[in-house]
């Protein structure tokens, strides 16, 4: 077999040769951080949803405690869940707990601030099944509910009569 | 347990995938390993997720799975039955070998990748959340959960190829997992390297210029460990695989009396607008492309009905959509009219801008577009095959309309809409232009559309080599 050199050919192989070592040069550095970045995390059903719960509130294998506590509700009964505005923790938080509280109807408030007091008071709560406040806080005159690591508290307003 | 389920869901998956390809193919063709695999996984993910939806209209349960397995065995019956032919044998140089060995390694990296992060976002609040519900509701996405507006956020809008699929592989473990959820989108990274090998075959006739750009696919950050790449659980990255297949197919289709790679261009456009909803886009430049196509290499008029399995799907969803009282319109963009797009026009600029800024992020893009910039120079000087054309409309008006939606954003800082999504976007196009650069690297000149013939290897004969290492073209 015969290879038959022009200057073509050689300008062609040099402007590639180049273009894919320049390329690998630019992107080894960034692949290499990305895969050396995370360590292997715990594998379970809901590994994602912890470890956004974990992330948001510190609190560990969150998913299943929100998951029985929304359960023991009345499933014909919405939940409420207050954000706040501008800060994407709360705003996480609140759309990772409306994902966990299916098959619950949800509705999200976000608010300015951290104190829902004026929403609430507007609500019938013979309609809602619990209040959950990510990021934001309880007014002082609704019972405590469970809190689950720091910035999360469920507040249930219709508990089940039976439970096992 | 878990590994035995995982391979029966995949098993079934590739079997209904294969018996569509062998119906699609016919014996006429020849089709390597790497092509059967890759057209099975894709035709695979969209048949079962289109069945089990469409199923799920009427039972429910495990009637569901049951009905969807039943057709995807027999499905497998039937490629088992018309197995389509492969190429002849020829055993790899030292070189194809070396690149063989470098994608398997980059393929590995990307399913360890792929287990050391979580689900992204959008993948777990706007796809797994679907295959979640439907799973927890035997099978069927809950009414409530569409006209729910405190759901508005997962969108229940989108199309249901990903989730459907994620639902497939529950429907076999037994439990919604998230963690086992992740496996199809490496799958997807695997079915891209494939796809580049083969069409790298098939385009130039070197095994050895599909492997390197399957390689390099591995070294743009975007594709690799960026946010909604391939590892993150997002649809932009399978879309963008579905894409490649389509055009890749189109051009192979330039070729006259090519008409098994037309039949499997039309499969692959039909699950654009399915895979995500920004694939009506893609849909729409590619069937205009297929268009093109067939008034170029004169075919016949029946060729047109390729474009009717995609509009029945896009016709299809939007009923469906009607009937389960969900919103359609996008919240995150104003109504799309010529009154709006006149109001708004002072965006055009800023939006250029941006997409060239985009253009040269490099710890996003690497040299990625200056290089897909140097490949478009190349095949500028040939546009008489009608396959160039094609690949360069195929790369550039998406892009464009990408942008000019923008237009329409309702966002108050519009250009942070963009910042945020368009590095996503063009992620649907980057493999088109991998194909780009194979032609431009190979310099393949194309003076007409008649079969070319080097070494026995056209995109009509496909006369590729097959051996246990580098069994990838």
């Amino acid at each position: 077999m015969t290879v038959r050199f022009s200057y073509g050919r050689i300008a062609h192989v040099l402007l590639w040769g180049g273009l894919a070592v320049a390329s690998l040069g630019m992107s080894i550095p960034k692949i290499y951080s990305g895969v050396t970045q995370y360590p292997l995390r715990p594998t379970g059903p809901l590994h994602t949803c912890d470890s956004y719960l974990k992330f948001a509130t510190g609190a560990s294998g969150a998913s299943k405690d929100l998951i029985s506590i929304f359960q023991s509700m009345t499933a014909s009964k919405r939940i409420i869940i207050f954000t706040r505005k501008d800060d994407a923790f709360s705003s996480g938080l609140g759309m990772t707990t409306a994902y966990l509280a299916s098959p619950h109807l949800v509705r999200l408030f976000e608010i300015s601030g951290t104190h829902p007091d004026n929403e609430l008071s507007k609500m019938n709560p013979d309609e809602l099944a619990a209040v959950v406040f990510c990021r934001v806080n309880r007014p002082n005159w609704l019972p405590a509910g469970k809190v689950i690591g720091s910035g999360l508290e469920v507040v249930s307003t219709s508990e089940k009569k039976v439970r096992r | 347990m878990s590994a035995l389920a995982l391979l029966g869901a995949f098993g079934t998956l590739l079997g209904a995938g294969y018996g569509f390809l062998t119906l699609l193919a016919r014996k006429e063709t020849q089709l390597s390993l790497t092509e059967q695999i890759a057209f099975s996984w894709l035709l695979g993910t969209g048949a079962v997720s289109l069945l089990l939806w469409i199923f799920g209209l009427f039972v429910h349960g495990i009637l569901l799975p049951g009905l969807v397995s039943i057709i995807c065995l027999s499905l497998g019956l039937v490629g088992w039955r018309r197995m389509v032919p492969r190429p002849l044998r020829r055993k790899p140089n030292l070189f194809e070998i070396f690149l063989g060995i470098i994608v398997f390694l980059e393929i590995a990296i990307v399913f360890y990748l792929s287990f050391v992060h979580t689900l992204g976002w959008d993948g777990l609040l706007n796809w797994e959340i679907k295959a979640h519900y439907a799973f927890a509701n035997g099978g069927v996405i809950p009414a409530t959960y569409f006209s729910d507006s405190g759901r508005a956020f997962s969108h229940p809008e989108y199309p249901l190829a990903i989730p459907f699929t994620e639902l497939w592989l529950y429907l076999w473990l037994g439990e919604a997992d998230q963690f086992w959820a992740k496996t199809i989108f490496p799958i997807f990274y695997v079915i891209g390297t494939f796809l580049v090998v083969a069409l790298g075959k098939r385009f130039t006739g070197k095994t050895w210029n599909g492997l390197l750009m399957a390689a390099f696919l591995f070294f743009v950050p975007q594709i690799t460990v960026e946010v909604g790449s391939a590892i993150a659980g997002y649809a932009d990255f399978p879309l963008s695989i579905f894409y490649l297949a389509t055009i890749g197919c189109l051009f192979c289709a330039t070729e006259p009396k090519n008409d098994a790679f037309f039949r499997l261009y039309a499969a692959c456009l039909a699950l654009l607008p399915w895979v995500k909803r920004d694939g009506l886009i893609l849909w729409i430049v590619a069937a205009a492309c297929g268009v093109f196509v067939i008034l170029r290499t004169k075919r016949s008029s029946r060729h047109f009905l390729a474009l009717f399995p995609g509009l029945l799907i896009i016709c299809g969803w939007r009923l469906y959509l009607s009937a389960m009282h969900a919103p359609q319109a996008a919240a995150d963009f104003l109504p799309m009219n010529l009154e709006t797009f006149s109001s708004h026009l002072d965006r055009i600029l800023p939006l250029f801008s941006a997409l060239l800024a985009e253009f040269h992020n490099l710890p996003i893009w690497s040299l990625f577009w200056f290089v897909v910039a140097v490949g478009v120079a190349y095949l500028l000087g040939q546009m008489r095959n009608p396959g160039t054309p094609v690949l360069l409309n195929a790369l550039f008006v998406p892009i464009v309309l990408y942008l000019l939606i923008y237009v329409f954003s309702s966002w108050p800082n519009y250009l942070e809409h963009v910042g945020l999504s368009i590095s996503r976007l063009l992620l649907h196009v980057a493999p088109v232009g991998f194909l780009i650069i194979l032609l431009a690297v190979s310099r393949r000149r194309v003076k007409s559309p008649a079969p070319v013939h080097e070494r026995g290897v056209t995109c009509t004969m496909a006369v590729s080599e097959r051996t246990p290492v580098v069994e990838l073209a």
